[in-house]
């Protein structure tokens, strides 16, 4: 019995040294849905990110340490969430993190990761409070609100619609996009005849698709994602409503596309990624993304992307692993990425243009872009 | 040491939280599952308060009279119906209590309460404390079951007709339980929110109704060692063994749905029959026809 | 005319509720279990409806299929989870229903993909106009139209045929029926077998009106039937199919008036406390 109780001893110090791995390996920690309902959001994320660090490494690094992306599964869960980053930050011990998580999940972990000083970026949540956690938070894509006035300028002002029913889901992106729309709405001459709210599960919007009917707005806001809007958008059309129908960047995914099918053409949503880009890095994304995966690219992969882009950058830039050094590379940081050029202001949030994306012949392709800087500024505070 | 520290204290809330089911369910025989209300309740309560700047501590009793005094409202409603009622009641609870939650904003709304303030007492302190509660119910519990109480209990447990006929206010019975087991998963809801830091409607679930459901069912339905062993198991076994965590769901229902199939009372009745020839009865209703 | 096509949709939600919750009633008369993992079915019809469709272009084909395979599927689940279990208290089967259900989705998840299946050519998207702005999509008369057939199939086998008959026979009083030659065993894999191919039809109309099928889609359609059926009063059919009809329209018109205040799925739960408290057998049900 006691020999055995030795060599198993060994054996498992053995095991445990060859599992602290690599001395050289620097670690970003990375939580996303990878099952749940976000699930495909989650996965098209993560292929976005492993493709910036796989591009990364391939260019030497940080000199010539090599990146690795340690990837735990949060199910789009705040209760999930926080677990996941204590085990990020007191177990992998990672020198920053990325949430490629919506912004429930990521509102609590970027108070976790904000106490124990680690960089955090959160590639494409909207909630205003993920910032306001502390200046260890950045976002590289906008604040709902931000993305809602604009909305209210693109409905008002480019498609001149002045009656506008509104359709909210029923979570902090929703809420946060449909609040940035009324906040704007007087500016652009819109009136909001009526606003009603569903949940994340439902998918049948009969009593909402006939009381919007009889409302007959001059366009629809309905905020969502892909699962929710397909749905919905479908069941709008089905009824007889010809309409605009605007969405935002939930819908930027070609999903969206196959479940409303026919009943997708013509949608317009404000998001962050332009296919029709002429800009170098966004071609390039797009390109590398379909051929390392075989699907189209969408926001929130070439989101994540940008964020482990940002994060790369400031490395290079800070030359040490030092979180406080690092935390103030990311700062002062100016990154052309897929998404645009990213730069923090000192709140953590970054300034830049909302693209404005339809669905034409089953595609999304470029629309418009909305670039009003007074109409855009991310809070400050 | 970080890491396990924080892992011992997820377990010690785990334990405290699927205890105070076991009071209700295993002491009592009354099934619920809507239990993550009441943690909810305590939670949102410890939560909202500390946010105003109470001391931590004093937020514990006062989650644990706002968890009781739901649990008392739910005691009486299920005085009115039995068994399987009594399980589509208790759900309809918790489906209830998350749906009104997630509609006010006066509790945060779908988003939830981040940003929650520390305890005030360091890691290894607040590690301390839920520990000593745990160990404190346990005790508890231990001692209930000798008692006067613990045998009513199981008699109700056991056959609630007869042990009405036998003179016993089977009503004031129920409702103890329940209040002491609302209660006390209320203390667990104010130590989550303490040591998660985030309260919000998903949190609290049918989920994770049945997720403590299980820990209590896995260990042995009443009895407290069997609960402890799996609660502490099951709440950390994710965060300790990567394989498991991807396939968390798929694990528990799969370990629940063999433990239902082949060992009904748990561990706790796995380790009797093996250790004993004597072969330990399932609490539950006899004379149920089929 | 609002509230006409409110209460219109509410009919046809009802009758996907009438179809799923059949089957959970079916089997909770016949063996007292609350059968959770009865949504499990109606998922894998739903699966198997898209698969079907768009591998041989046909929807009735795949109608059929998913029924047929389905009730089995159902039977299966007795003879494996359930049957095993009969001498158990009935927190047992309930429980192992809860994580035979649970198991289920994680199974859905992957086995098909997290991300959820759409028909490639949905069928029957066309509508007709009844009157001015009134429409009526082919999808949902479809779904009125097969429940009421189905139901009416259903009243027909129970109480016209001899099988029928032993059915309900073995419902009232399993001894007697056994002592007359009623193999209690067939009548059980025939009550699973309808419950659960009721619950496959409601399983691909679902995924016809959505165009999507997704690993949970049964979670809130378990929970709901089981509302219903408690609402309805346990074991009965006709409690069942009135439940179902009243939840479809009161949701519809719930979600719009009193939406702000109670989540939709939350207005099933608190109108089932609501009557429980007033009438603990439910709206049919008979003695406790």
């Amino acid at each position: 019995m006691k020999k055995a109780k030795i060599i198993s001893a060994v054996v498992m110090s053995g095991l445990l040294s060859i599992a602290t791995g690599h001395a050289s390996s620097i670690k970003i920690g990375f939580n996303v849905p990878l099952t749940g309902f976000a699930a495909a959001d989650g996965k098209s994320a993560l292929n976005g990110a492993e493709l910036a660090v796989e591009q990364a490494n391939a260019a030497g690094g940080i000199n010539g340490d090599s990146i690795v992306l340690v990837v735990y599964d949060d199910q789009a869960s705040p209760k999930e969430a926080v677990p996941i980053a204590q085990k990020l930050i007191e177990k992998d011990e990672v020198v920053a993190a990325i949430s490629g998580s919506y912004s429930g999940s990521t509102r609590a972990a970027a108070g976790i990761f904000q106490e124990a000083g680690v960089p955090y970026i959160a590639a494409y949540a909207v909630h205003p409070d993920i910032t306001r956690a502390g200046n260890y938070v950045f976002r590289t894509s906008f604040v709902g609100e931000v993305q809602g006035r604009a909305g209210a300028k693109l409905i008002g002002e480019t498609l001149g619609a002045k009656k506008v029913s509104v359709i909210t889901l029923k979570n902090d992106f929703g809420k946060s996009l449909a609040a940035g729309l009324k906040q704007a709405a007087s500016n652009y001459g819109i009136t909001i005849v009526s606003e009603y709210e569903y949940g994340i599960k439902d998918r049948q919007f009969g009593p909402i698709v006939s009381k919007v009917k009889s409302d007959k707005p001059d366009a629809i806001y309905a905020t969502g994602y892909f699962f929710t809007a397909g749905p919905l958008v479908s069941q709008l059309r089905a009824a007889g409503i010809t309409v605009p129908i605007i969405g935002q960047e939930g819908y930027d995914s070609q999903k969206f596309i196959d479940i409303a099918g026919p009943a997708a053409e013509g949608t317009i949503i404000t998001t962050s990624l332009n296919r029709d880009s002429a800009s170098s890095e966004t071609k390039n994304f797009i390109r590398e993304f379909e051929s390392k995966t075989g699907n189209k690219a969408d926001m929130v992969a070439a989101s994540a992307h940008t964020a482990v882009k940002v994060i790369v950058a400031a490395m290079r830039q800070s030359g040490s692993t030092d979180k406080a050094a690092l935390r103030n590379a990311i700062s002062a940081t100016s990154v052309v990425a897929a998404t645009g050029t990213i730069s923090f202001n000192a709140l953590g949030e970054v300034r830049k243009d909302v693209q404005v994306q339809i669905v034409k012949d089953g595609n999304w392709h470029e629309h418009s872009v909305i670039s009003d800087s007074k109409l855009l500024a991310p809070p400050n505070e | 040491m970080s890491y396990e520290i924080t892992l011992m204290t997820t377990m010690a809330i785990s334990v405290l939280f699927a205890l105070s089911l076991n009071f209700i369910t295993g002491f009592c025989g009354q099934i619920s599952l809507g239990h993550a209300a009441f943690l909810g309740a305590g939670a949102y309560t410890s939560a909202m308060l500390s946010k105003a700047a109470v001391p931590f501590l004093f937020t514990i009793p006062a989650a644990a009279i706002c968890a009781a005094m739901l649990g008392a409202i739910i005691g009486l409603a299920s005085l009115r119906v039995r068994h399987d009622f009594l399980a589509i009641t208790t759900m309809g609870v918790g489906f209830l209590f998350v749906g009104i939650i997630r509609q006010q904003d006066f509790f945060g709304g779908e988003i939830g309460i981040a940003g929650i303030p520390s305890s005030g007492f360091g890691k290894v302190g607040f590690m301390l404390i839920c520990i000593a509660l745990a160990l404190i119910f346990a005790a508890f519990s231990l001692y209930i079951r000798r008692s006067w109480m613990g045998f009513v209990f199981k008699s109700i447990a056991d056959n609630e007709d007869v042990t009405r006929v036998l003179g016993i206010d089977v009503s004031r019975y129920k409702l103890i339980a329940f209040i002491i087991g609302t209660g006390t998963a209320g203390v667990a809801g104010a130590l989550y929110a303490h040591h998660f830091r985030f309260v919000g409607p998903d949190s609290f679930g049918f989920v994770e109704s049945i997720s403590v459901l299980a820990m209590v069912i896995v260990g042995g339905i009443g009895s407290v060692w069997g609960v402890i062993f799996a609660a502490a198991l099951l709440s950390v076994l994710p965060m300790l063994v990567q394989f498991i965590d991807d396939y968390k769901l798929l694990f528990y229902s799969g370990l629940l749905f063999a433990m239902m199939r082949f060992s009904p009372d748990g561990i706790a009745g796995l380790c009797n029959r093996l250790f004993s020839s004597i072969p330990r009865r399932v609490p539950g209703n006899s004379g149920d026809k089929r | 005319m609002l509230y006409l096509e409110l209460f219109i949709q509410g009919l046809v939600q009802g009758s996907i509720y009438a179809l799923i919750a059949l089957g959970l009633t079916l089997v909770y008369g016949l063996l007292r279990i609350l059968h959770v993992a009865h949504a499990a079915l109606f998922t894998l019809g739903g699966y198997i409806g898209v698969i079907v469709t768009n591998a041989t272009g046909s929807f009735t084909l795949a109608m059929l299929v998913a029924m047929l395979v389905v009730g089995f599927a159902g039977m299966l689940m007795y003879k494996l989870a359930y049957e095993p279990l009969l001498s158990q208290p009935p927190y047992v089967s309930l429980i192992a229903s809860i994580a035979l259900f649970i198991a289920s989705e994680e199974i859905f998840r992957i086995a098909f993909g997290p991300y959820g299946l759409s028909y490639q050519i949905p069928p029957l998207q066309g509508h007709i106009e009844l009157f001015s702005g009134f429409y009526l999509k082919y999808a949902e008369i479809l779904v009125m139209g097969l429940s009421t057939v189905l139901m009416i199939a259903l009243a027909w086998l129970s109480m016209r045929t001899r099988t029928g008959v032993a059915w309900r026979a073995t419902v009232t009083d399993p001894d007697m029926a056994r002592a007359f030659g009623v193999k209690i065993q067939n009548v059980r894999y025939l009550n699973f077998f309808i419950g659960s191919s009721f619950a496959a039809a409601a399983g691909v109309l679902v995924a016809l009106l959505n165009n999507l099928v997704e690993p949970t889609m049964g979670s809130v359609a378990s929970y709901k039937a089981l509302a219903i059926i408690v609402l309805g009063g346990l074991g009965s059919i006709r409690g069942t199919l009135i439940a179902s009809l009243l939840l479809g329209v009161l949701e519809s018109f719930g979600t719009i008036y009193i939406g702000h205040l109670l989540d939709r799925d939350a207005i099933a739960f608190a109108f089932l406390i609501l009557v429980l408290m007033i009438r603990p057998q439910g709206l049919m049900g008979g003695k406790l």
